[in-house]
């Protein structure tokens, strides 16, 4: 540096406070609110009538509406809050532009409030984590871009030259998150509050996985080690344990990451070779993550005598030992085998809980504890009462899990399990609820105990924050020499090189054959050892990692094409696999033409089937109702035939579910008489004694409105669907007669349903799943004239 | 550059926070190589060598066990239609059935089973009945007045379930061949 003879200028920076509080409220109230409809659905589930017998309370479409509080409204406010203090002051700077800090703060608490009205009211687009419509989905990509214009702008005109760990973090998140919301929320609507996305069946699971996978990694996990990277350090008052490792578990968790999201999808329809890389990339995933682990308690050394006297710390020991052992159990839910057991069981729902109630929840309290004194000014009201929040909260959530874990691998056990015979040792699925009952009350009474413990906290925080006054933070700062750094110079750095070496090599290894691999292999270990040489001549000179740290414009292009290559990978080759599709259909339906027989390729939906799988989208019945059966014996006797890829090719949005707190679904079709989905319908314990469904009733009220129809298909066919001008102009007689057939047929049992009820267009389409086109009226009626003239 | 020393602090400090620069703990860097080392381990043996079975193949053998082993469960008792039909589904079954068929039965039947001196085995119609344990009987005790030889005896109660077993496969194939003799089966077109 030879800048040396100019002397430093000082700057007076005031820092942005306001908005930092406005997020911090906003995350207590929605904290608050997310948890009371987690205790609610929990209720349901333990007591089914819970709902009131309100549509808009059933289940399917409150579920959503808790995952989607508690992720974006309680998490991502505190990612907010939390981002918004620890930048200004990492980058010595107030942020770039309030106008753009309000924008984000007010947009996001609408499209809050915008969900929470449009998810009950069943506006959802079916995927989980996604579900929020279309128009809301523009709205999230503006906030998104609104934040990331605020953020940059900020970095580029810091006072510190280079980039602290947490602002890493920060990079990856923004990066990341537009990535992956933006490509998982491709759709055309329909109307103004529904839409179809572009992606169909097997397609639209790995990009959904994809997407839900890292919305857990890049929401919930970077976000919040950046804040861990500040606030931790300065709760405890001691260094951070290692920088070198900081940047190892950095990189190698953002690269690794993105790749695992088929982890969600083992042993389904998804190609074998994307199941396996969802599988290996979640294993090496254990080290990164545990990276991020110790640097937060080991970074504790030497503070555990505050362990007993602050609240802080405790809070902050808890969220990252519950960091450690998620993420521990995710690798261990990733294998195979173990995913065969627990996957659609209550061991995924502990899973997230620790995640989410543990991490998150306990990094929220960490943080705010240790936030709110000093944004208003004041001291804690009370470290009493956050203690006893602490206490009750761990309790809370180690019941919580505990219960769903015995409660998961029970469910595991009992599905699979066959007696000597080699026969399924309880043919009933509701046998496997029954054994659950006790766990879902246990589970209802940790999170209860969690949401007590949360009202708590938050009388601390807000008797904290009426007792204080709003404080504004002034600081001078050294001005920020410019200094000249080569964006080619860096992207051709000697780590540069050697990762993309790898990565080229990788990319032979998983494509070649015997060959190919032999020298990927042989290329690894000569790039490894070069690297290994490098690194120690490196070291004399000037550390390559300084250098992107003070260069914010190398170090987001490196972290996008870190996280690109993983989906890339994964979801191109798939892509390019649709091209087969054409001949496989048209061979299906010349079998189906000559010999009505179903091969396991699908044929399109009628109108009405279209029709009754809206129905089911927007009643949330993936959640409870996977439309996938794994090939395991004990699966293919229970339901049927396992599930193939080609039977889902015209499933816009998929629904292979990922939870069954019900049957699997995909072989129902035909399975039982129509009078059986009524009586189920109005109430499942008319025929499934023991069932915590809810009914659905008004489904039998409603009538579908048949002038949508014409519409969707037409999207549909622009998706990929093979409709043809006559069956879409045709689509509204076609409901109709398809729906007196049902009717006719219900009527037989004195039951009177309306051809054009909702309830009539979902059991035609519960009767279609798993099987080839049914009788629409006017083939009927057909035939019977055919038959009349004989 | 300066000697590696336990907790030595960086020079940089970000508002008050302060960064060591310890070295990575073994035991974290073993997990990281040994998670590496199994990653592409299970690749090579599933996919570069494929060595290993993969779902569908272990969820065929999966079905072929349980069909065995209710076979087993039913050893001492009767054959009968069911059984004969579910070994249908055994590969080893019905390949052993095959190999029967082309070192006995070829000479009569020719290769394909299509029929020379003795009946098309691949049309609908039959002599002595189509049904699992009317073929099961035939071949078991022969038809000795039509020149059907008994080969129960020869072959042994396994062999003669396995060669059924590939006869059920071939039946209704509709090889060209002799002519149809016998009736037409019930359910047959």
């Amino acid at each position: 540096m030879t800048m040396q003879a100019t002397a430093p200028v000082t700057k007076h920076v005031v820092y942005d406070d306001d908005v930092v509080r406005a997020f911090a409220l906003a995350t207590i109230v929605f904290g608050a609110v997310g948890l009371l409809v987690g205790v609610l659905v929990a209720t349901q589930l333990s007591f089914w009538q819970a709902n009131f017998g309100l549509q808009w309370l059933s289940f399917g479409r409150l579920r959503p509406l808790h995952t989607n509080a508690a992720i974006f409204a309680f998490v991502g406010n505190m990612m907010f809050c939390g981002v918004y203090y620890s930048t200004q002051r990492l980058l010595k700077t107030r942020m770039a532009s309030d106008l753009l800090s309000w924008a984000h703060f007010w947009i996001y608490q609408l499209i809050i409030v915008a969900a929470a009205v449009t998810l009950p009211l069943g506006l959802t687009q079916g995927k989980e984590y996604a579900e929020l419509i279309w128009p809301i989905d523009i709205a999230v990509v503006v906030v998104w871009v609104v934040f990331a214009v605020n953020f940059f702008w900020t970095i580029a005109r810091r006072n510190e030259r280079n980039l602290y760990v947490a602002i890493w973090f920060y990079i990856s998140t923004i990066i990341t998150i537009a990535v992956l919301y933006i490509v998982n929320n491709i759709q055309i609507p329909t109307s103004a509050t529904h839409s179809y996305s572009v992606f169909t069946g097997v397609q639209d699971a790995l990009v959904q996985w994809w997407y839900g996978h890292n919305a857990v990694a890049f929401f919930l996990t970077t976000p919040i080690l950046g804040i861990m990277y500040y606030f931790l350090p300065k709760a405890a008052g001691r260094p951070v344990y290692s920088y070198r490792l900081s940047i190892v578990h950095f990189w190698s968790l953002i690269f690794i990451y993105i790749w695992a999201g088929p982890h969600h999808l083992l042993y389904t329809a998804l190609p074998d070779w994307a199941q396996t890389l969802g599988m290996i990339f979640s294993i090496m995933l254990w080290a990164p993550s545990w990276g991020g682990m110790l640097n937060g308690l080991l970074t504790l050394r030497g503070a555990w005598d505050k362990l007993r006297t602050d609240p802080v710390i405790k809070f902050f020991i808890v969220a990252v030992t519950f960091y450690g052992m998620s993420t521990f159990e995710g690798p261990l839910l990733s294998i195979k085998s173990v995913s065969a057991l627990g996957h659609y069981t209550d061991w995924i729902i502990g899973h997230v809980h620790g995640g989410t109630l543990g991490w998150n929840g306990f990094m929220a309290f960490g943080m705010l504890y240790w936030l709110v004194p000093r944004l208003w000014n004041t001291k804690l009201a009370s470290t009493r009462l956050a203690e006893v929040h602490f206490w009750i909260a761990t309790f809370g959530i180690l019941l919580y899990v505990v219960s769903m874990w015995i409660s998961g691998v029970s469910q595991g056990l009992y599905l699979r399990a066959l007696d000597t015979e080699g026969f399924l040792m309880y043919p009933d699925f509701i046998e496997s609820v029954l054994a659950s009952k006790m766990l879902y009350h246990m589970r209802l009474t940790g999170g209860l105990a969690y949401f007590i413990s949360y009202l708590l906290g938050m009388g601390v925080l807000f008797a904290t924050i009426r007792k204080g006054s709003k404080s504004t933070v002034e600081v001078e700062v050294e001005a920020l020499q410019p200094i000249r750094l080569s964006f080619l110079k860096i992207m051709t750095g000697a780590p540069v090189i050697y990762a993309a070496a790898l990565v080229v090599l990788t990319c032979i290894f998983l494509m070649a054959g015997t060959l190919g691999t032999a020298f990927a292999l042989a290329g690894f270990v000569v790039v490894i050892i070069a690297g290994a040489l490098s690194v120690g001549v490196e070291k004399t000179r000037k550390s390559w990692h300084d250098m992107i740290e003070a260069h914010p414009l190398s170090f987001t292009v490196l972290t996008m094409l870190a996280i690109l290559i993983g989906g890339l990978a994964e979801i191109v080759p798939l892509a390019m696999e649709k091209k087969d599709v054409p001949a496989l259909v048209a061979a299906a339906d010349s079998v189906w033409a000559e010999t009505g027989e179903y091969t396991f390729v699908q044929m399109p939906y009628s109108p009405l089937e279209v029709e009754g799988r809206d129905i089911y989208v927007r009643e949330g019945c993936y959640v409870c109702h996977s439309q996938m059966v794994r090939p395991f014996r004990h699966e293919t006797l229970r339901y049927g035939e396992y599930s193939r890829a080609a039977e889902f090719i015209y499933d816009t949005p998929f629904q292979w579910g990922s939870k069954r707190t019900g049957p699997d679904l995909h072989r129902v079709g035909g399975r039982y008489p129509n009078q059986w989905h009524y009586l189920h319908m109005m109430d499942p314990r008319n025929t499934s004694p023991g069932s915590n469904m809810p009914t659905y009733p008004f489904l039998a009220e409603h009538a579908v409105d048949v002038s949508a129809t014409a519409g969707k298909m037409k999207v549909l066919r622009t998706i990929g669907v093979p409709y043809s001008d006559e069956e879409i102009a045709g689509a509204a007689e076609s409901m109709l007669s398809q729906g007196r057939l049902i009717s006719s047929n219900l009527a037989e049992a004195d039951i009177e349903l309306a051809p054009d009820s909702e309830l009539t267009a979902l059991i035609a389409y519960l009767q279609r799943l798993g099987r080839g086109p049914q009788p629409t009226g006017a083939a009927v009626a057909g035939e019977v004239a055919a038959t009349e003239v004989h | 550059m300066t000697e590696y020393k336990q907790d030595q602090l960086r020079e940089h400090v970000y508002d008050g926070i302060q960064e060591y620069d310890n070295r990575l703990p073994n035991w974290w860097l073993f997990i990281l190589y040994a998670t590496i080392v199994f990653a592409i381990g299970y690749w090579l043996v599933f996919h570069t060598f494929k060595v290993g079975d993969l779902q569908i193949a272990k969820y065929d053998k999966e079905m072929i066990a349980a069909t065995e082993a209710q076979l087993a469960a039913m050893a001492g008792l009767e054959m009968n239609d069911e059984a004969l039909q579910m070994m249908t589904t055994l590969p080893d079954r019905v390949a052993e059935g095959r190999q029967v068929f082309t070192t006995y039965c070829v000479v009569c039947h020719l290769d394909q089973g299509q029929g020379l001196v003795g009946p098309n085995l691949t049309d609908g119609y039959w002599i002595n009945g189509g049904t699992p344990m009317a073929i099961h009987q035939t071949v078991t005790n022969g038809v000795l007045s039509k020149g059907m030889a008994a080969w129960g005896n020869q072959l042994g109660p396994k062999r003669v379930q396995s060669v059924v077993a590939y006869l059920l496969t071939i039946k209704n194939t509709e090889v060209p061949g002799k002519e149809p003799e016998g009736t037409l089966e019930e359910g047959t077109e």
